[in-house]
């Protein structure tokens, strides 16, 4: 019988302390020829279980151009990542997946792209990144905004510093006024209007954001203002789910399931969407 | 082919030979002095002068709460075993056509794509006799969602009630088969079926228009929203009457190394459905858990499954405590421009 409900088991092979209660995972799927034949696109998602406590949702945060298994990057909010949290080096979860659709790199060949992302929205977003990265040649200029509640919130530390070094990408940092601290050297304030204080091009270009709800809703306003039309602004929508594949009925927007026909939208297609949000 | 008939005193006879097979014979018995769907293994059981169970029938195609899947947490390793579903023969006899047309809403959302295979097991292996409706109450609503007290849709041997029995006709290849099966219980003689229960149209509502009025986004923020749903208290009960509801919730069940992995049903009524870990709520009050269900209903599914997402049962009406009743909302939602 074809359970479309049961999860692949996978090794958690590292974990890195990304921000307070924030975790990445590298995991290896157990099944070796599962291992090698496993493919996805970036910004599709997946279920991952803590055996006992449930399943929840996250975006696979690696991009596929890195082989090795998958990352996945959660915070500790609540029953089923609060277990996963739980865990140790060399333990079991469950993953499903990958469901979804996926940022089309492809159709962006030539262009710039900007990536404005918020607190534990970088995650999606940062698979992305290192897939455009990875191909570096195929695009032309990069620029991450970037921005979190507080300093100790932003994700990814080592990654953003990296980021910062080369000299082929714009990374500008930001955090909520009050959450600075007596070092920080990036810029203070909302991350919207931080994006519209940068002003990237939008000629020939693309932008990517995920974040808060609200954040979202004014960074695809911010972008309107500097010129981006709305097909060129790409999201993914991560509602609630629990099947991940088009059954439960709870992460619909109005009449689109996002498990399905998204997660991953343009501000074009999002604004014909009823509000449901 | 209405050539058949079954005499009532050979009803015992059809569930023997039913149950003698293998399968369970599901049909409206008393249950907490209601009348529910259950299994019963006698005629005596089968209560017949009902309106409609106060259960449907798609919790034997889709239980309230499955095991889907059995773990043990061991110190290096995770044992992680997926459920085979042996699936049971099951007749359901006595069901409306009204709620029998309401399995293609269901079998769409369970297949489109991924099969969940827990469902279309089942559903393969599920014979449905419907007993067309001689007699109503004023929640019925059939007539006015485009179906009829002998509707065929969903229904695979069709019985109408005649003078001492039912006149019988197969429907599909399923109630043929079925029918072939248990022929000596059956005789071969035509009757006339007494008149059947229509219920009246309910005057100045099209549900093509309803659709048609919900497509407009501007009125998905229309006033009248909050002030219909004002009185629901989000209970879920309509959600789990519903022939057509299919939404669940996934959880795992058992101490920290062993347990289950269960399906269980959800409602959209309730106020933790949609809510992120964020604690952001797409749907953070009633009345927007109310829009989506009547939405759902009357424009997602026709719209995405080509289904009829109400079939005008009447069940919501009659377990609601509040008494929010869904043809005053198709009414309000037909007048608006």
């Amino acid at each position: 019988m074809n359970n479309i409900y049961l999860p692949h088991l996978m090794t958690i092979e590292d974990i890195y302390e990304e921000a307070p209660d924030v975790r990445t995972f590298s995991l290896a799927f157990k099944d070796r020829a599962l291992a090698d034949s496993f493919a996805f696109k970036t910004g599709q998602f997946g279920l991952y279980s803590a055996f006992g406590l449930g399943e929840s949702t996250f975006c696979i945060a690696s991009p596929p151009t890195r082989k090795h298994g998958i990352q996945c990057t959660f915070r500790k909010s609540g029953r089923v990542t609060g277990g996963l949290a739980g865990l140790s080096i060399g333990d079991t979860m469950g993953f499903r997946g990958p469901y979804g659709n996926w940022f089309p790199l492809d159709e962006w060949k030539g262009k710039d792209i900007v990536f404005i992302a918020g607190g534990i929205g970088l995650p999606p977003v940062r698979s992305v990144i290192w897939n455009v990265l990875d191909r570096r040649d195929e695009f032309g200029k990069i620029t991450i905004v970037y921005g979190a509640k507080t300093v100790a919130d932003l994700v990814y530390k080592s990654e953003l510093a990296l980021w910062d070094e080369r000299g082929d990408v714009t990374l500008v940092q930001t955090v909520d006024p009050g959450g600075e601290s007596p070092d920080w050297k990036g810029k203070i304030g909302f991350v919207p209007t931080v994006l519209e204080e940068a002003a990237p091009s939008p000629v020939n270009a693309v932008a990517v954001t995920c974040g808060p709800p609200i954040m979202i809703k004014f960074v695809i306003k911010a972008l309107g203002k500097l010129g981006f039309a709305d097909e060129a602004i790409y999201t993914t929508l991560e509602n609630k789910m629990k099947c991940g594949v088009g059954k439960c009925g709870r992460c619909n927007v109005g009449d689109v399931y996002i498990c399905k026909e998204g997660p991953v939208y343009t501000a074009a297609e999002i604004k014909k969407m009823y509000d449901d949000f | 082919m209405t050539d058949l008939f079954l005499k009532t005193e050979d009803l015992g006879r059809l569930i023997a030979s039913v149950r003698d097979g293998g399968a369970r014979f599901i049909a409206p018995s008393t249950d907490a002095r209601q009348t529910a769907f259950k299994e019963v293994s006698g005629a005596d059981e089968v209560v017949s002068d009902y309106i409609l169970a106060t259960n449907s029938y798609k919790e034997f195609l889709f239980p309230q709460t499955e095991v889907i899947s059995t773990h043990k947490v061991m110190k290096d390793s995770v044992e992680l075993k997926g459920v085979e579903l042996e699936a049971q023969g099951t007749v359901i006899f006595g069901a409306r056509p009204c709620e029998a047309a309401s399995l293609a809403a269901l079998g769409a959302v369970f297949t489109w794509d991924f099969v969940d295979e827990f469902y279309t097991k089942r559903e393969a292996d599920t014979v449905v006799i419907a007993v067309a409706c001689t007699r109503g109450d004023d929640a019925c609503f059939c007539t006015t969602v485009g179906l009829s007290p002998d509707a065929t849709a969903g229904v695979d041997v069709m019985f109408k009630e005649a003078d001492g029995g039912w006149a019988v006709a197969r429907l599909t290849d399923k109630g043929s088969t079925f029918v072939e099966k248990h022929k000596d219980v059956f005789e071969k003689t035509a009757c006339a079926p007494k008149p059947l229960f229509y219920p009246e149209k309910i005057k100045g509502v099209d549900v093509e228009k309803i659709k048609e009025r919900l497509s407009n986004k501007g009125h998905y923020e229309d006033p009248v929203w909050p002030e219909l749903a004002r009185k629901c208290i989000g209970c879920g009960a309509c959600t789990f009457t519903c022939p057509t509801c299919h939404c669940f919730d996934i959880i795992d069940e058992g101490t920290a190394y062993e347990g289950e992995r269960r399906k269980n049903w959800d409602a959209c009524q309730f106020d933790h459905f949609t809510l992120h870990a964020s604690g952001h709520n797409p749907r953070d009050t009633q009345y927007k858990r109310w829009r989506n269900r009547f939405m759902c209903k009357f424009k997602f599914y026709p719209d995405k499954f080509s289904s009829k997402g109400c079939v005008g049962c009447g069940r919501c009406i009659r377990v609601c405590p509040v008494r929010l009743d869904i043809t005053e909302v198709m009414e309000e939602m037909s007048k608006l421009p």
